[in-house]
């Protein structure tokens, strides 16, 4: 069996088209589960008892299931109490939650990976604990957290796959449409998997430069 | 000055039946000291021996279990005083330097007084450039620690914390994470301090260093006071066991 390639460039404004949903689902997901990552994360390290169980219970929740459990729930069972989504945002919302939870781990291991000496010298400075983390502790989370969130990015990208299953016609399920239509099941996933390449791999070449800067 | 003169004569601190436990583990077992102002102590001991716990309990950075710390005529205990005054006005340097990697010299030094006293951004820089240059990195001050020496590194947080303007400073092992040709740095500019009349409570086991500058040595193991005394007498003449012991082991080194 030959990969066809005058399908495969047949077809790429179709296979390009469910690629930007994938690109754009991706990025908005990434910016609402990293700005959720970032509050979830605080307020599990510094929230106190009550807002750090709950949070804690949430990132083990999260993470003990399967993300495509939580696209269904959102978009499936949602609606049966009232709460409607279309497509795109329930999927958002869907990856944001899932997302947010590993986010919120990546920014509390960063957090502890600056040395307890830190926030002395802060403290002996006579700082308090918010002035130790917004000039300390926190401008050196950034840089640190960068590498483990593009590779978080970029498991992303490839997470949207899931969204298939919610009839979206990301770049998966385009790909599974023209092999519908064209009896060929293997031209177009390979097509697919290039695309998924072409995205993927200039993130995690970004994310291995900047690990090494942070070295 | 008279004012000042007449603070010389005080009292800075005085602690009293000072405890510090870790779970179990009692560390320090019932300390008590008093320090003058200007005065200049050097704390010395075997490792575990709890010096560095005491002092760094003096500025509550780690809380002490039991005691009383009077500080500058201030009774130190969460509630009774606010902590965090009480740091601005003892200034600590750390055996791993502790500086802040993501600024540079400069902003290291000029951090605590901006955020902390509220100081102008200019007028703290200024203030940041003046005790660079004093412990001679006035060219560094642009750089980040990344780019400096051990030495470099202990100078700029010796800068950092004389920025507070401190009554009081701590040296916990100052020059123990520092290369040997590159101690020199760090004691000059220590030395220099103690001449303008710093008041220092130093835990070092630089002999030449206690022998030039020290006004008393303390001799602390297992959590205790052992020996107390000017460095003639605790090195020359060692009364307990331990000490002379430990001083032996010092000597080889």
């Amino acid at each position: 069996m030959a990969i066809d390639f005058r399908l495969i460039w047949e077809k790429l404004p179709f296979l390009l088209g469910g690629a930007w949903t994938t690109f754009s689902l991706t990025c908005v997901s990434m910016v609402f589960a990293t700005v959720a990552g970032l509050i979830v994360g605080l307020l599990n390290m510094f929230g106190g008892k009550v807002l750090g169980t709950i949070t804690r219970v949430y990132i083990e929740a999260v993470r003990g299931t399967p993300a495509l459990l939580l696209i269904l729930i959102v978009y499936y069972a949602l609606p049966r109490i009232g709460l409607n989504f279309p497509q795109f945002p329930a999927a958002a919302v869907s990856l944001a939650v899932c997302y947010a939870a590993y986010i919120a781990e990546v920014f509390r291991s960063a957090v502890e990976s600056i040395p307890m000496g830190q926030t002395e010298a802060a403290y002996s400075l006579g700082m308090s604990r918010t002035q130790s983390l917004r000039y300390i502790i926190l401008p050196q989370t950034f840089r640190r957290v960068l590498p483990p969130l593009a590779n978080e990015f970029a498991a992303l990208i490839k997470d949207t796959s899931l969204v298939a299953f919610i009839s979206m016609e990301d770049l998966l399920f385009r790909s599974k449409m023209v092999s519908a239509a064209t009896y060929d099941y293997f031209s177009p996933l390979v097509g697919a998997a290039l695309i998924y390449l072409v995205m993927t791999l200039p993130i995690m070449q970004w994310s291995r430069s900047l690990e090494k800067k942070v070295d | 000055m008279a004012d000042e003169e007449l603070h010389s004569m005080g009292r800075i601190l005085d602690v009293v039946d000072l405890h510090k436990s870790f779970g179990t583990l009692e560390v320090i077992k019932g300390v008590s000291f008093g320090l003058d102002h200007k005065e200049r102590l050097v704390l010395m001991g075997p490792s575990g021996s709890g010096k560095s716990t005491l002092v760094r309990c003096l500025n509550w950075i780690e809380p002490p279990t039991s005691g009383r710390i009077v500080f500058d005529g201030r009774e130190v205990e969460p509630g009774a005083c606010d902590i965090r005054k009480l740091r601005e006005d003892i200034g600590m340097v750390f055996q791993q330097f502790n500086v802040f990697p993501h600024l540079t010299a400069l902003q290291n030094v000029a951090l605590g007084p901006i955020v902390v006293k509220k100081l102008p951004r200019a007028d703290a820089e200024a203030e940041a450039q003046e005790l660079l240059a004093k412990v001679g990195l006035a060219h560094r001050a642009d750089h980040k620690p990344g780019q400096m020496s051990g030495g470099e590194q202990q100078r700029v947080a010796i800068a950092r914390a004389l920025a507070m303007h401190p009554k009081l400073m701590l040296f916990d092992e100052p020059t123990s994470s520092i290369d040997v040709e590159l101690i020199h740095e760090v004691l000059d500019v220590m030395v220099k301090l103690a001449d303008e009349g710093m008041t220092m409570i130093v835990v070092t086991h630089e002999m030449g260093f206690a022998k030039e500058v020290a006004d008393r040595v303390v001799f602390m193991d297992q959590g205790l006071i052992i020996e107390t005394g000017t460095p003639a007498e605790v090195f020359e003449h060692p009364q307990q066991e331990r000490t002379r012991n430990f001083l032996s082991k010092v000597h080889l080194a």
